[in-house]
């Protein structure tokens, strides 16, 4: 019985420690939900635009970064980090910029309307923004 | 002529990327740029005193059994400018051991980006010389698993930066993304010779074109490109009036015959390389194979490939890399000297060395290990052994006439990071 409480208490905590993540844009974007595929080539700067044809301004969060390029790509951040040593400093293209937490990326995307960036599912309720997609 | 060329160049492309810099950058807000940087402190050591060991002929010292951080040590700095969504700059700035001047040598990137659509961009003014898969990112060690990129195949191209343009267009194809690319400039290289160890100026326009296709987890390149240098090699000018003296046709007959082969100035090099890199988060592997055709025996046809097999072990990376280089140089009969005078017989083996003494016949094999022990950080230790063979260490430092070992290891352990 011990055991069974102690591996409840366990689950409980793993299941808050990964959070389900929005992907979201401005709410006057009028692009579709993305699929996963899409939002992998938007982060990893293999597509410049949303499939509608607007210029995707991409924001990262170092609040949910990890967890959101392990959930997105299956791969930890230090080989995100070397992929986009290869991109960015061999001149390509430049990685999504960063903010701290769900709050500045909010803030950023209400101001934009390419912007697309991704913030912890439960504070995307009640907000003047478009989820594209959730990651889970 | 040539004097006049380079810094032509310079006033033509890179100056005014510099004006145009400093005026744009005078508008741009504090939230549009970043600084970002990466670095190595590697050190490196052989067990032969023979012959030096670096990463190319644009670098001055080499190592031996006396060890050394040149070859792979450097820091380097990036600057970003977004001005708008469509237009930005780029500069980049590396502090390490490269032949000439060490400002403006080591100014790797200085470049404006327009994105003239959604999927094609257009950049001017100096870029990173992309010829094979890495040729672009070579200096920055945190991006690959190796201590340097594969000595064989790119130690053959020392070139590393161009002043033009570019143009890449993105396709999506199949779940994949190919995308072209062609570019033109001018390259303004200062570059050791080899033998030699002199300091010289490598102008060459170049173009070149290559086509890359990704697909989930694959990446592979097709690439051309062709260069032309419109400089001589050092003490050019010098050899040539020696070879050209009526005294010396008369003790070494003909020898007026080779002056063409002391130079490459306007010879034709293409190169020409396919490779793929596959990286599926746990097994990485990457290959490419090259022929570069070349009408300068001092710069002879080669050919060179090399395959990386690696697996991760959560932060622990295991490679191992087999590198083969092998050039198809044609001996050139030097006359021998008809009297038996020590002048004579010296500029005979001068000559000898200078025109037949280019090869490279080289193979190695690496095992290494990169430790990725933060986000941003990664330390490496690799042994690489290499067999060399007759007239074939082109791509080692030589001193003298001292006789190149058939045989070498070489040992490096670095830091890499990124911020």
């Amino acid at each position: 019985m011990k055991n069974f409480i102690l591996g409840c208490f366990l689950f409980c905590l793993a299941s808050q420690a990964i959070a389900e993540i929005a992907v979201i844009t401005n709410v006057q974007n009028n692009q579709v939900p993305l699929t996963r595929l899409q939002v992998q080539d938007i982060f990893m700067g293999r597509m410049r635009a949303f499939p509608n044809g607007q210029f995707a301004t991409t924001y990262d969060q170092t609040t949910l970064r990890d967890d959101f390029y392990q959930q997105l790509t299956q791969r930890p951040i230090a080989q995100i980090n070397a992929y986009w040593a290869r991109l960015m400093f061999s001149g390509q293209t430049s990685p999504p910029i960063k903010l701290t937490d769900d709050q500045s990326v909010i803030k950023a995307i209400q101001e934009n309307i390419g912007a697309i960036g991704y913030i912890n599912k439960k504070n995307a309720s009640h907000q003047a923004i478009r989820i594209l997609f959730i990651l889970k | 002529m040539q004097q006049y060329l380079t810094p032509l160049i310079k006033k033509a492309i890179l100056y005014p990327f510099i004006s145009c810099f400093l005026c744009l950058v005078h508008t741009v807000q504090a939230s549009e740029w970043s600084i970002k940087g990466f670095g190595s402190l590697s050190i490196v050591g052989t067990d032969t005193n023979a012959i030096g060991f670096y990463r190319d002929r644009s670098q001055t010292k080499s190592v031996t059994n006396a060890w050394g951080i040149a070859p792979d040590s450097r820091f380097g700095l990036q600057l970003d400018v977004n001005f708008n969504e469509t237009l930005q700059m780029t500069t980049q700035w590396i502090a390490r051991n490269h032949a000439g001047d060490f400002f403006e040598q080591n100014l790797e990137l200085a470049f404006m980006r327009w994105h003239a659509s959604n999927s094609l961009n257009i950049r001017a003014g100096r870029m990173g010389t992309d010829v094979f898969l890495a040729s672009d990112y070579r200096n920055i060690s945190y991006a690959y698993p190796w201590m340097r990129p594969p000595h064989e195949f790119y130690g053959t191209i020392p070139v590393y930066h161009y002043d033009g343009i570019d143009l890449i267009k993105r396709y999506a194809i199949y779940n994949g993304y190919l995308t072209a690319k062609i570019f033109a400039g001018f390259s303004s290289n200062q570059l050791i010779s080899n033998p030699g160890n002199k300091l010289f100026d490598f102008n060459a326009p170049i173009v070149g074109g290559n086509l890359t296709y990704e697909h989930r987890y694959w990446r592979t390149k097709l690439s051309y490109v062709f260069v032309h240098p419109v400089t001589d090699t050092p003490g050019f000018d010098a050899g040539s009036k020696i070879l050209n003296n009526t005294l010396v046709n008369l003790a070494l007959p003909g020898i007026n015959k080779l002056t063409p082969y002391l130079t490459t100035k306007n010879t034709n090099m293409h190169f020409i390389s396919l490779g793929g890199a596959y990286d599926n988060g746990v097994w990485l592997a990457q290959a490419e194979a090259a022929y570069l055709h070349s009408d300068s025996p001092l710069f002879p046809a080669q050919t060179s490939a090399y395959l990386s097999i690696g697996r991760r072990f959560d932060t622990i990376t295991l490679y191992t890399l087999l590198g083969i280089a092998h050039s198809f140089a044609n001996y050139i009969d030097v006359p021998e000297a008809r009297l038996p005078n020590p002048e004579f017989q010296q500029i005979h083996e001068l000559v000898d060395t200078f025109i037949n003494q280019n090869g490279i016949n080289e193979q190695s094999i690496s095992l290494g290990v990169r430790w990725d022990v933060y986000t941003n950080i990664a330390i490496k230790a690799q042994w690489s052994h290499f067999w060399i063979g007759k007239n074939g260490a082109q791509l080692w430092q030589k001193f003298g006439t001292t006789p190149t070992p058939n045989k070498v290891n070489v040992w490096s352990f670095g830091f890499d990071f990124i911020f």
